[in-house]
């Protein structure tokens, strides 16, 4: 896997409620099979649908085998992923 | 209107609906039918109609609602068997709960005392022993492990997947007193319109964290890759283990404003879980506790059935589930354990459910106004597409050129829509007849006799404005057929008859028309006092000669009550005359047949709607008129021979060896004074109420045609002889004639002149 110096970033906005869905689709296919780094640390709201796009795309790239990881989370982006269960994404977190 | 009372409206209006669910699913289960889909659909409504009532405050509705939906939740859990007598209370409280959500409404008041009495029968169900065990016996090698089966279902189909109602097996009685820590399992998975509607998994989960310690983990298996994936989809299934010292109602509640919009169980695991336990769970295994049960489970059922069940519970929101997916990450759908019940039952379960989801997505609520407005409009379109054929016609265009062609396909599509559109407005006599056994039940214990109610042919369809007039005739008829028809249970007993009386209300279409039958199997009317009280009334004559059709007929006459004393039930003043001419205001006819000992039998025939006739163009005197096309049996040129006067200006014709009054039309109406000859005309025979015949006499016959029914009541006034007008291709107002009337009307010239006769004489 490619390191994360030298991927592409995407950072994702304030409020990920249901209208961010389909937007976020669109931003994560414009980036597919390039290393990624989702930069997380704006989130202040994280709704469902969005979730299952970070997810999907999570999986994608894992599928891909290309890097993709989520950097400095904010505490409202960690607590709505441990809320959500999502413990797959929370591995994505990349410490430090 | 302010957005509130709009929805206040709308609110009512699914009560109505919710209401009507509730008394046919407690009308099924008293036939026996108490499978989990009828009981919960009955619970379904009761909880509904309490959670919106809620939202408005309308206390009284609630207290009562909540009453009832503990009983029926108990039905649902196990613990109290629906029998007979449960039914009945519960079709009792049906009906004090339709009055609060009537009383609500309009503002009145429910009888207090009633709705108390009835509160209080409820809760006297409630605390009925449980039902005995029925297949626990092979679990109880399990020890430790019997969790309690509340099943709560908020979709269709999905209780039933993992009900375990068979196994409610009394376990609840061990439940411990007070708040104890339990462990629920919440199987959540949202549906597109959750989102839609702006609702978010996130804030469900936030607020079941209030109520106690969450393990969430996340069925991602159905989950697409994110090119294949649809954002506003929704895809993913919520495992939760809840440890609580709440009740399973408060965890219900965190889900009431997603009800439907989400496939919800909530299961509890019937024993109480120490602190030192909750550890373990909250270790790196969540799913100790189902890999327990399931692993129990195995020994009980057969491997594959983890597997169906998982795509069961796909079933109702989503395509066919993907095999488990290269993405499933999380543990296989987290099915709480596959029910003791045969896997293929459950699995036959989802299509209907999927089913009945897709056929509740299908409809939309429109104000009747609009629709009214569109079949307006269309019946502006049928008439000037018929002016446009007509002047077509008359321009002298050949019938072959693509002008007329097309203008017959013009029609052709005309005519499409006019059915669809009065398709819209077409209903189900559903609606009136789920207002009947209650109706049946209350005059049954007013008069103190046993009644069956049967009913048939309830999805027969006809247009809402007939509808809607029809439940007053209906209600009375079927009040009179108890009242007066059906006998006291003694007095059945001691004819041979059962003590239970059946009244029987039955649907069906006939040649363009409903036909609605109200029968009874009671003593039938008994004629010799039908005729002495019209004497006594001055109805008829003491010597008149009358059938036995005839004498049953008297009771359609204004005046006329048999009851010797006005009872509460049918003699409120209105008689059989009202419901006569009730249903002669919808152009339908009402007949009855009676057998002595036997019963009586009421038929009404009714336009299918009141918006369009097909009718038979005819000219008198130079006007067009229009006969319906229902009530002309046959048309026929009189010859010279058949036609026979009976005094100055009355004729009969002979119409295959029976004398048939004949009718000049134009006379009637008053467009000529001097007699048509019958040989010149066209007679047209016709059957008017009560199979009287005559034939009525026109100069000529121009065709048939489908008329556009204008109110002439609405625009003008009531004409004798007349039921309404339509406007004609070349734009001429035609009347239509009101045969029924016509027929009658010449009756009754022949008896005034009798009478006159019989003074002379």
């Amino acid at each position: 896997m490619t390191e994360s110096a030298s991927a592409s970033r995407l950072q994702l906005i304030e409020n990920l409620d249901l209208k961010a869905a389909a937007p976020l689709q669109s931003e994560f296919l414009s980036l597919r099979h390039m290393p990624l780094d989702v930069d997380a640390s704006n989130v202040q709201r994280l709704g469902g649908l969005c979730l299952q796009v970070l997810m999907s795309a999570q999986a994608t790239w894992a599928a891909d085998a290309v890097s993709f990881a989520i950097s400095s989370p904010s505490p409202a982006f960690q607590e709505a992923l441990s809320l959500f269960g999502a413990e797959d994404l929370q591995s994505s977190i990349q410490q430090g | 209107m302010d957005p509130l009372e709009a929805i206040k409206v709308t609110f009512f209006q699914e009560c109505e609906e919710q209401l009507s669910e509730l008394e046919s699913g407690l009308l099924a289960m008293e036939q026996g039918e108490t499978d989990s889909e009828t009981v919960n659909a009955v619970f379904r409504a009761v909880h509904s109609i309490k959670g919106g009532a809620g939202a408005f405050s309308l206390e009284p509705l609630v207290r009562f609602a909540h009453v009832f939906e503990t009983t029926l939740d108990d039905v649902r859990g196990g613990k109290l068997a629906p029998d007979n007598n449960v039914v009945k209370v519960m079709l009792r409280a049906a009906d004090v709960l339709a009055d609060h959500v009537r009383a609500a409404r309009d503002g009145g008041v429910v009888e207090e005392a009633r709705s108390q009495a009835l509160a209080a029968a409820l809760e006297a169900l409630n605390g009925e022993a449980p039902l005995a065990p029925v297949v626990s016996a092979e679990l109880d090698d399990m020890p430790g492990l019997e969790f309690t089966p509340l099943t709560v279902s908020e979709d269709d189909g999905f209780g039933d997947d993992f009900g375990f109602t068979p196994l409610a097996a009394g376990i609840i009685s061990l439940e411990p007193e007070g708040p104890a820590l339990r462990t629920w399992t919440v199987l959540l998975r949202p549906k597109n319109a959750l989102y839609a509607k702006a609702n978010e998994t996130g804030l469900l989960l936030r607020e079941l964290k209030r109520l106690g310690d969450l393990q969430v983990s996340i069925d991602r298996s159905e989950l697409p890759g994110l090119a294949e994936m649809d954002a506003e989809h929704a895809y993913l299934t919520w495992t939760i283990l809840l440890t609580t010292d709440r009740s399973q109602s408060d965890i219900q509640d965190v889900f009431e404003f997603v009800d439907g919009d989400c496939d919800l169980s909530i299961t509890a695991e019937d024993f109480a879980v120490s602190p030192a336990e909750i550890g373990v769970l909250g270790g790196d295994e969540p799913f100790d506790v189902m890999a327990l049960i399931q692993q129990a489970q195995a020994e009980v059922q057969a491997a594959p059935a983890p597997v169906i069940m998982a795509q069961a519970f796909a079933g109702p929101a989503s395509p066919p589930a993907p095999a488990p997916a290269p993405l499933a990450a999380a543990p296989a759908v987290s099915v709480s354990s596959p029910p003791p019940s045969p896997v293929a039952a459950a699995a036959a379960v989802a299509p209907d459910a999927a089913h009945g989801a897709a056929a509740q997505q299908a409809t939309i609520r429109v104000d009747l106004d609009r629709v009214d407005r569109l079949i307006d409009l269309v019946g502006e379109l049928v008439i000037n597409q018929a002016m446009l054929a007509q002047r077509v016609t008359e321009s002298g265009v050949p019938r072959s050129s693509n002008i007329a062609m097309g203008l017959d396909d013009l029609e052709h599509l005309t005519r499409e829509i006019q059915d669809s559109v009065m398709a819209i407005r077409a209903q189900p006599v559903k609606s009136v007849f789920q207002r009947m056994p209650r109706l049946v039940r209350e005059v049954a214990a007013m008069t103190g006799k046993q009644v069956r109610l049967v009913t048939e042919g309830e999805g027969t369809e006809v247009d809402k404005t007939v509808i809607e007039r029809l439940t007053d005739p209906i209600t009375h008829m079927i009040r009179n057929a108890i009242d007066h028809g059906l006998e006291r249970p003694e007095v059945r007993v001691a004819a041979g008859k059962g003590p239970e009386g059946t009244v029987r209300l039955s649907a069906v279409h006939r040649s363009g028309r409903i036909v609605i039958e109200v029968s009874d199997d009671g003593k039938g009317i008994d004629r010799p006092r039908v005729r002495q009280i019209a004497i006594d009334k001055g109805l008829i004559e003491v010597d008149s000669n009358l059938s036995d059709e005839d004498v049953d007929n008297l009771i359609f006459m204004p005046g006329f009550s048999t009851a010797s004393s006005v009872s509460d039930i049918s003699g409120r003043g209105v008689g059989m005359d009202v419901v006569k001419r009730s249903i002669q205001g919808l152009g339908g006819r009402i007949a009855i047949t009676s057998r002595p000992g036997q019963g009586s039998t009421f038929t009404l025939s009714l336009p299918l709607t009141l918006a369009v006739l097909d009718g038979m163009v005819v000219s008198v005197c130079d006007h067009t008129l229009v006969a319906p096309l229902t009530a002309i049996i046959e048309s026929l040129q009189p010859k010279a021979q058949d036609v026979r006067a009976i005094g100055p200006d009355a004729y009969v014709i002979a119409i295959r060896d029976t004398y048939t009054p004949l009718i000049d039309v134009g006379a009637m109406l008053g467009y000529r004074t001097t007699p048509l000859d019958p040989t010149k005309g066209v007679a047209l025979l016709v059957e008017g109420e009560g199979g009287a015949r005559a034939a009525l006499m026109v100069d000529a016959i121009q065709g048939q045609r489908q008329v556009v029914i204008k109110s002439l009541e609405a625009n003008y006034r009531q004409v004798e002889g007349i039921a309404a007008a339509t406007i004609l291709g070349d734009g001429r107002v035609a009347l239509i004639l009101d045969v029924d009337n016509v027929v009658a009307a010449r009756r009754r010239e022949k008896a005034r002149s009798d009478a006159k006769l019989a003074t002379v004489g």
